[in-house]
């Protein structure tokens, strides 16, 4: 690392300074180095209170830093200051941009192009299989930026992991993980694809963290697809942030009243894009677009009663076991045996209580 | 004079010969009991005083001495004390020219003489004809218990002085008729699955549960009729064999629950609430082990309605029983075995506030609360549930709808035809159901084609199951087919059997 970086990683990481002080203290600096060197000399002039006696000591200060730098190694860990090469453009133009982002996994993914797709914890199962493909498909081309949340974004990154071309941002310190159940799942994208977080490694998740954590996900991304939204959703405020950041914003159309996707809808009507299939969004970047899938029609995998089956799930949407079997035309525990086969080779998803939707 | 008397003591669901000696000394006069009788065996000294005065008889002022024997056994009860009593008259020459042998006593006695229900009659009588007994005195309200027994002559008795009045000859009272068993007749009841409307996955499931001896549970929503269901299980379940009913009316005897009938003829169907501890649940007891729910449910149904309530270390009691079909409770006073070979059918809310996956209501429960409350379950528990099925909340048409739906005799016709086909298949061995089979019979009658292995690797894949979930599966293939009068399990079975694992219920 450069004395520059150093200097940053010093400013935020070992000091209990406030983002603004911060930031004051290194416009006062004009050189990050010099915060190192010659800290008690800028101080003075920028904070007006007790503080300003903290950190006087030359030595102790390159001591913390080196037990920081120590402790980063040791962890796997790395740092990504404001003056870092690779530091993601996207993020300058942001409110508050991070002067300091941990990272573990591979760094090469902050120079590729990133998109963001989100979802509630209580995204239905249709939108989670659909988020999976999309996901799949737009990580040819983009790096996936999601959070590390159940739902939409397991979606995303269960989606984006086979290609390694996935960034999940952390409302916590990278030694913590939120949801505790995702433990493996975090490990396995460090070694994938890449953490981010902008607390030090120990922080533990607080309420604001997801407010600035979601910031993040709008800064580091071109565009945000927002899979699934509430009424009152966290994924709206990464809608939001997107929007005033000037991103391009992605919604999945949901029928009015469900409340799983009321967020959606509402995107929809403020001027998100409608997003039905990943074209949707590669048309939209100019980006080359893979010939479609064929359809059910002719799927020549498909039994005869699996086919009547499936086409009454694409017609009707979310539909009841009971129903199906008397669309189909088949008795209930046949129309079971066929949804589960169609289940077996991912044609067909459980939305629970019985009711079954096409995997996308 | 020393006087013996036969009376039999229960061991689990044996019945013990104990001989009842009693020895009248002159001397200090004083009243002894030896040979480890418990509180109400020595209580009995005062019973059997009243009773001999109250009927007329004397208690003798003298040294009297009764031994139990054999007299390391534990005696417990108050089975005894017509046995103490006949022996105490016979010893102090009261009783002249009474032949006492062969007989066997048992009753309990009441102050003014008169003869009192006693427990476990019936495995009694079954353990003491098997060693050659065949007359008996027992008290009339348990007559009912011996009728079912041929081979055997027992005589009902109101008191103690009928008793008397038998052995000097001075009447001639009318043993027990033997009555033929039939199953109990299946009346009008008020659970039957015609009344269930809609659930036709829960039915398709209850169907397969109770044609193969499967576990079940069943995943709803508050007030969607899984309680319902539930309870039209014993309905569409095969009647009763003598043998069965014979077992099973065993346990209901020795715990004491048996009704004036004296012989159980339908399948029992046990509730405990959730509140019951692993002693209540398994059977035990301090010194003389009692049978727990699962060995009362043996032959019948154990229903454990919201099954995360259940105190973990009690659900995970049953997993050793759920596999077995019995249990052997140890205790310091000794161990015994019990038959528990039931049919668990468990209930649960799909999440602590019982709307997830509903179609109209919101679940406002995280994925964390739900993983916590499912978590209450443990997998071995689960794994051992071959079938989960979700029952959802039903329409308000189909509540009220006038279509008649099948009623519980023309499924359990069809229950009827696939368990023949499983005693065909088991003719000469241990067996009963499909759920009963081991590895060398799925070996023996599960071939599977190629084509229902591949189905049930990718179902594998898929849902990360454990080898013993795979073999469960496996049979209710087995059962679904019986169901389907196919020889061989097809595709069609296996998907229809895998369908009822809930993934999200690992």
């Amino acid at each position: 690392m450069t004395q520059e970086e150093l200097g940053i990683l010093w400013l935020v990481g070992c000091t209990d300074l406030d983002k603004r002080t911060a930031a004051a203290l290194l416009r006062a600096a004009k050189n990050p180095a010099r915060l190192l060197e010659e800290y008690e000399k800028i101080a003075p002039s920028v904070i007006n209170s007790p503080d300003a006696r903290l950190y006087k000591e030359r030595g102790s200060r390159f001591s913390a830093l080196e037990t920081l730098v120590k402790e980063l190694k040791s962890e796997d860990c790395f740092a990504v200051t404001a003056v870092s090469d690779d530091y993601p453009e996207s993020l300058r133009n942001i409110a508050a941009p991070p002067l300091l982002l941990y990272g573990k996994g591979n760094r090469a993914l902050l120079k590729k192009r990133r998109f963001c797709i989100v979802g509630s914890r209580v995204t239905p199962q249709w939108a989670v299989s659909f988020g999976k493909d999309i996901a799949r498909e737009l990580s040819e081309h983009f790096c996936i930026v999601t959070g590390l949340a159940e739902g939409g974004d397991s979606a995303a990154i269960e989606g984006a992991l086979p290609s390694g071309n996935l960034i999940s941002v952390l409302p916590c310190g990278l030694h913590e993980c939120y949801p505790a159940s995702h433990v493996a799942l975090k490990e396995k994208i460090a070694r994938g694809g890449l953490l981010l977080s902008e607390y030090p490694l120990h922080e533990t998740v607080k309420k604001y963290s997801f407010h600035e954590r979601n910031r993040l996900l709008a800064g580091l991304s071109e565009g945000v697809l927002v899979l699934s939204a509430g009424e009152r959703s966290g994924t709206l405020i990464t809608a939001n942030c997107a929007a005033e950041f000037g991103r391009d914003v992605f919604a999945l159309p949901y029928r009015p009243g469900e409340a799983r996707g009321i967020g959606c809808n509402e995107l929809i009507k403020k001027g998100a894009s409608l997003v039905t299939k990943a074209e949707d969004i590669l048309s939209f970047y100019n980006l080359e677009v893979k010939p479609e899938r064929e359809e059910g029609a002719d799927r020549p995998d498909l039994t005869p009663e699996e086919r009547k089956v499936y086409e009454v799930l694409r017609d009707g949407g979310e539909l009841h076991t009971s129903v199906i079997a008397e669309r189909a035309g088949l008795r209930v525990f046949e129309v079971a045996a066929v949804l589960s086969s169609l289940e077996i080779k991912g044609f067909a998803v459980k939305a629970g209580g019985n009711r079954y939707s096409i995997a996308r | 004079m020393i006087s013996t008397v036969t009376c039999f003591a229960l061991a689990g669901l044996e019945g013990v010969p104990v001989t009842v000696e009693t020895d009248v000394n002159k001397g200090v006069p004083a009243f002894e009991m030896v040979g480890l009788p418990d509180a109400a065996v020595k209580e009995s000294k005062e019973r059997v005083r009243s009773a001999l005065k109250n009927s007329g008889f004397q208690f003798p002022v003298v040294k009297v001495t009764v031994n139990f024997a054999p007299a390391d056994l534990k005696k417990e009860g108050a089975s005894f004390d017509l046995a103490v009593a006949v022996g105490l008259l016979k010893a102090s020459e009261q009783l002249v020219g009474a032949n006492l042998n062969g007989i066997v006593f048992l009753g309990e006695l009441s102050l003014d003489g008169s003869l009192r229900h006693v427990r476990g009659l019936l495995p009694i009588l079954i353990s003491a004809k098997a060693r050659g007994y065949t007359t008996f005195v027992v008290p009339a309200e348990n007559a009912g218990e011996a009728r079912f027994l041929d081979g055997v002559t027992v005589y009902p008795m109101k008191t103690l002085m009928d008793v008397v009045k038998f052995l000097v000859g001075a009447e001639r009272p009318e043993p027990v008729r033997p009555v033929r068993y039939v199953p109990g007749a299946r009346g009008e009841s008020s659970s039957d699955l015609k009344f269930v409307k809609g659930q036709p996955m829960a039915r398709r499931a209850v169907e397969i549960a109770v044609a193969g001896g499967h576990n079940l549970l069943l995943v709803g929503p508050p007030g969607t009729g899984k309680t319902m269901i539930a309870r039209c299980i014993p309905t569409i379940m095969p009647d009763l064999s003598f043998e069965e009913a014979l077992e099973i009316t065993k346990i209901h005897s020795v715990a004491g629950i048996l009704g004036e009938e004296g012989i159980v003829t339908e399948r029992p169907f046990r509730t405990p609430h959730h509140t019951a501890t692993t002693v209540s649940m398994c059977g035990g007891g301090n010194r003389v082990v009692h049978p727990g729910e699962i060995s009362l449910a043996h032959g019948g149904v154990l229903f454990l309605d919201e099954l995360p309530e259940y105190k973990r270390s009690t659900l995970e009691a049953l997993r050793q029983p759920l596999e077995d079909g019995k249990i052997t409770i140890s205790r310091s006073g000794g161990s015994c075995t019990y038959p528990a070979r039931f049919m668990l059918c468990a209930s649960m809310n799909p999440c602590p506030c019982g709307n997830y996956g509903s179609e109209k209501l919101t679940c406002t429960c995280t994925p964390a609360e739900i993983r916590n409350y499912r978590r209450k379950v443990s997998g071995p528990l689960l794994d051992r549930i071959d079938l989960q099925v979700e029952v959802d909340a039903i329409a308000y048409d189909d509540l009220t709808g006038e279509a008649p739906e099948e009623s519980s005799k023309d499924v359990r016709e069809r229950v009827n035809g696939a368990r023949a086909i499983q005693r065909n298949r088991f003719e000469g061995e241990s067996l009963h159901t499909n759920a009963e089979m081991g590895e060398r019979e799925l070996r023996e009658f599960c071939t599977l084609s190629k084509e229902c292995d591949r189905i049930l690797r990718d179902a594998f894949e898929r849902m990360q199951l454990s080898a013993r979930a795979r073999a469960r599966i496996i049979k209710v293939a087995r059962t679904i087919a019986d169901l389907d009068q196919s020889e061989e399990i097809m595709p069609r079975h296996m998907f229809e059997a895998v369908s009822y694992r809930l993934p999200e219920f690992r």
